[in-house]
């Protein structure tokens, strides 16, 4: 698996877009840096087997009946339907 | 070097850096007193002034997804469906050591736009922050390190990060989905709606004009739809949200296919109590995912302690997502919880929260008798209260988040007045708040203390020592005024002597009706006070009154558009009261358009937008089964009228009368050549600066205004006492005051007079030409509505206090004096007592509010020369505090030129 980003991490919580803080370390950290290894994968529709991507950066979900646009970035840890590829 | 306008007015006597009884010293002052917070809520504050505001999709996602899918549900039900989903998907953001939890977003400083009220940015703006975004995606890793400027504002894109309106970062990834959902919402949004309807009005045209001529400042159904109000906690405090449901649900059960005689919206009631069914367990949701995220981080911490809190935290969120608190930190909580619900729910500025240390103090007072709590770990809350209240940032548009408001969410804390028998309600958390907020001096919650003479003089006595902090609060606002207020434009809606009582500050110092309710707690009875009106950001919204002058005198042109906005009048003004008559014609000709147009805005927003959660808390929606679309509240003549630019308005048309119609110095026709000519100078926008003192001399040769405009600026300033120039203000006052109610609102209505500025002086001053009274073209206009203008008020503060008070200020909703003060000028136990006769006197002529600036003006200069090393300065603008390093420099330019007084 390519290594995460802290962003892609259950162990990071975000500050702003630009940055956040490590749990395991409670250090400051950029939100695009590596995380080291062993870190949480962040569910997010990226990972679920109910997203298809598009082009770019959009997709859709196909969770519902009726899909819906989607991206692969967004948090789903509060999705109900989420299900880890 | 060219001349400047600050030497001009030096030639004319008036000094823009005017000190006033005495020198300030020549080295810098500190302010006298300092605090420190707990060494928990330094580490939160660290965090937050690293903290950039931050957007993202997640809610507007859900909610418009949600929506979409139910085109066949009644309205209200239909975005209550949404809401529910918005709350229950939002990522719970739990930061360590903290004690208090829950936020609006993701982030720490985090917020989202919503599309529904108003999606035009992000459609006509979509193509080029989709290039953004593209290009962010391949930016430097340079450019990454690099964090925006201006506190915790995203001027410039960066790294990954996309600008949005020079105020919020988005992440690249998010923008494409971003506009996308905002083209959903194009022709359905209540902006779009809206502005199919005002077409329909009479003089939309005219409207239209208005607004490109910057006479008002924003239009206020799709930008800041609710707000400037107090929140009410009582219900969700005294029963909890299962009990609230359980309510709910016997309600629906009564009224389903019931009309009770109300053939118009009695039917409503149902679909009322099912919407507001639906939201409450959103957000309970909501809040349990919260508890989950604090289980989840208490199992994989190491550190015990920071384990410890987590579990205790969650056992707090899962407890209070159904059930009435139990404890104060519970209590505390849970108002955090009702608070960032309601700005989630809508685009607000200034929910304020009210007389919260009269709210809380039940469990205050049985936590302390059962040895539950110290008064230090209250502290240590209320300190986080402050970090998390500052954490709010409103998403509007830029004009108004940062023309109006100046980044500032307003979520004002009243501390004082007097409970519904008339003795004083101060209580023994007040003193604790007050000592929270010298501690941890942060923007938000600004405090109000309402004054009364019944008020204990230690009490006082602890807010000077707070406003010495240079906080810029507590502010002071006249209890007894308020309640005079209250009576005028509430009685006809029922208001009783006790329930004015009840009033608070809501967003600045917009007085507000509450209602006092009766909390059990184990059995003892206590009597609270909460919010009970609608919003009063709404209405008209910020007319120049300089700019109405200008058009007045200049046939209804808009001298820097030249654009007709106004029909011509045509008429030459052979009297002083002919340009008054004029002036009273265009005003009410503005005021009348913008109160259809924005009545009709408001009518879309009830229709389509309506607030469910936050009408949930109002009395008496939940009891009647109305909300606030149908006239829940139980007050609602909350529209007004905002006037900004009362100083120059009231200077100019002293200088009119005295030059023009009293000695017949100059001809009008003479001195609007001169306005046409900014008096020599070159205009704030040709040197790109708006700052007073930086305006300068086209040609340092030419003179042929020189000595006009020498006159004009010595004509009689409003601020010195002098008749001549306070009884026009007089004249102006009970004027507007009267004329606004003769506009309605959508409600039926009458409106009435609001006199704030906010930071609109700045933005409105930058539209407004040259005036009468020799200020220049497109600089910042005197602050607030009695300030005096920069420099001018040159005997003393009790002069200018003489001036405001010439007038009766309880026939408006508020009135608004700030005033600088040099440190050294109430140093000591002394100069605190000073302070205290000084309001005292203000308020006993019956002034409605004074606000202090305490600061040394050379660090203010300091400041904007060195932003860096002044992070976490704050000052008072108008009604509000606010990190100088977020205030536009048209507004910082203003308050250096303050009249800086040194002693009184």
């Amino acid at each position: 698996m390519d290594k995460l980003t802290y962003r892609d991490t259950r162990d990071y919580v975000a500050i702003d877009v630009d940055k956040g803080i490590d749990h395991r370390t409670g250090q400051l950290v950029h939100a695009d840096a590596v995380a080291p290894e062993g870190y949480a994968v962040l569910p997010k529709c990226k990972h679920c087997k109910h997203y298809q991507q598009d082009e770019g950066t959009v997709g859709k979900c196909m969770a519902d009946e009726q899909e819906f646009i989607a991206y692969g970035d967004m948090a789903a840890i509060t999705c109900r339907d989420y299900t880890q590829v | 070097m060219a001349k400047t306008f600050k030497d001009t007015l030096k030639d004319a006597g008036i000094s823009m850096d005017l000190e006033s009884g005495g020198h300030a010293p020549d080295y810098l002052v500190e302010r006298e007193i300092k605090k420190e917070p707990h060494e928990r809520i330094k580490y939160l504050k660290e965090i937050y002034m690293d903290a950039l505001s931050s957007i993202n999709n997640e809610f507007p996602y859900w909610y418009t997804r949600e929506y979409l899918k139910h085109d066949n549900e009644m309205p209200v039900v239909r975005r209550a469906m949404a809401l529910k989903a918005g709350f229950s998907h939002l990522t719970p953001a739990i930061f360590p050591r903290e004690l208090l939890t829950v936020r609006k977003g993701p982030f720490f400083r985090g917020s989202f736009p919503m599309p529904w009220l108003t999606e035009s940015f992000f459609v006509t703006q979509g193509d080029a922050l989709y290039q953004e975004s593209v290009k962010r995606g391949s930016a430097s890793a340079g450019e990454h390190s690099k964090f925006g400027a201006g506190g915790g504002n995203v001027t410039e894109s960066f790294g990954n990060v996309v600008s949005v309106a020079g105020k919020f970062g988005v992440r690249q990834e998010e923008v494409p989905v971003m506009v996308k959902l905002a083209h959903m919402w194009k022709d359905k949004s209540v902006e779009d709606i809206s502005n199919t309807y005002e077409q329909m009005v009479p003089g939309y045209d005219i409207k239209e004009k208005i607004m490109r001529s910057v006479i008002c400042m924003f239009d206020s159904g799709f930008t800041l739809p609710q707000g400037r109000e107090v929140i009410n906690y009582y219900y969700p405090l005294q029963y909890g949200f299962d009990s609230i449901l359980r309510i709910a649900q016997e309600k629906m059960d009564e009224v389903a296919g019931n009309a009770d005689g109300d053939g118009m919206v009695g039917m409503n009631r149902l679909y009322n109590y099912h919407a507001v069914k639906l939201v409450i367990e959103g957000v309970q949701t909501w809040i349990e995912n919260y508890a989950l995220e604090a289980q989840r981080l208490s199992s994989v911490t190491q550190d015990k302690t920071q384990s410890k809190e987590y579990d205790e935290m969650a056992d707090r969120l899962f407890y209070i997502a159904h059930y009435q608190p139990r404890t104060f930190i519970e209590a505390l909580q849970l108002t955090e919880i009702i608070h960032i619900a309601v700005v989630n729910e809508d685009a607000i500025s200034g929910m304020s929260v009210g007389r919260l240390g009269q709210v809380l103090y039940p469990w205050f007072e049985q936590d302390i008798a059962a040895g539950r709590i110290t008064e230090d770990l209250v502290i240590e809350l209320l300190e986080q209260d402050r970090v998390m209240k500052t954490s709010i940032d409103p998403f509007a548009s830029t004009g108004v988040v940062g023309g109006v408001l100046s980044g500032n969410s307003f979520n004002t804390l009243s501390v004082g007045g007097v409970n519904s028998n008339g003795d004083s309600a101060v209580n023994r958390l007040e003193y604790l708040i007050l000592q929270a907020a010298a501690r941890n001096a942060m923007p938000q919650s600004t405090i109000a203390l309402h004054y009364d003479e019944k008020l204990p003089e230690d009490f006082l006595m602890l807010a000077m020592d707070v406003i010495k902090t240079g906080a810029g609060y507590p502010a002071f606002m006249n209890n007894d005024i308020a309640e005079q207020f209250m009576f005028k434009q509430y009685g006809a809606e029922g208001m009783t002597v006790a329930e004015s009582r009840a009033w608070s500050i809501g967003g600045c110092l917009e007085t507000q009706p509450g209602c006092w309710k009766t909390l059990t707690l184990n059995g003892k009875q206590y009597e609270i006070p909460g919010g009970a009106c609608q919003p009063t950001s709404v209405g008209i919204h910020f007319v120049a009154m300089p700019k109405v002058l200008e058009l007045t005198l200049f046939n209804g042109v808009d001298q820097r558009t030249k654009e007709q906005v106004y029909p011509a009048h045509n008429r030459e003004f052979l009297a002083y009261d002919d340009v008054w008559d004029q002036f009273k014609q265009y005003w009410q000709l503005t005021c009348r358009v913008l109160e259809r147009c924005n009545n009709l805005q408001h009518d879309i927003w009830r229709k389509n937008n309506m607030a469910i959660f936050n009408s949930m808390l109002k009395p008496d929606c939940l009891d009647s089964g109305h909300l606030i679309n149908e006239l829940g509240y139980r007050y609602n003549a909350t529209y007004n009228v905002e006037s900004c630019g009362t100083a120059n308005f009231v200077n100019s048309m002293a200088a009119l009368k005295k030059h023009v119609f009293d000695d017949h110095s100059y001809t009008l026709a003479e001195i609007k050549l001169a306005i046409q000519d900014n008096f020599g100078f070159k205009t704030a926008h040709e040197i790109n600066s708006f700052s007073l003192a930086d305006q300068q001399k086209r040609d340092a040769g030419e003179t042929t205004y020189d000595q006009m405009h020498f006159d004009l600026l010595q004509a009689p300033k409003y601020g010195n006492d002098d008749p001549y120039v306070d009884q026009i203000l007089k004249t102006w006052e009970d004027w507007f005051c009267s004329d606004c109610h003769n506009y309605k609102s959508l409600y039926g209505l009458p409106m009435y007079a609001c006199q704030i500025s906010v930071s609109t002086h700045g933005a409105q001053g930058s539209a407004t030409m040259a005036t009468p009274d020799g200020r220049l073209s497109g600089t910042t206009y005197a602050d607030a509505s009695m300030s005096a203008y920069p420099g001018t008020d040159r005997n003393g503060p009790f002069a200018l206090m003489s001036s405001a008070t010439v007038w009766d200020h309880s026939n408006s909703q508020n009135s608004q004096l700030n005033i600088k003060i040099h440190p050294s000028a109430i140093k000591g136990t002394e100069g605190s007592r000073k302070l205290l006769e000084l309001i005292r006197a203000y308020m006993r002529k019956g002034g409605f509010h004074v606000q202090f600036n305490v600061v040394d003006t050379k660090i203010l200069r300091d400041a904007q020369a060195n932003p860096g090393n002044y992070r976490d300065l704050m000052v008072r603008v108008a009604g509000f505090t606010q990190y100088w390093v977020e205030i536009g420099k048209s507004v910082q330019d203003e308050l250096i030129a303050r009249t800086e007084y040194e002693g009184f």
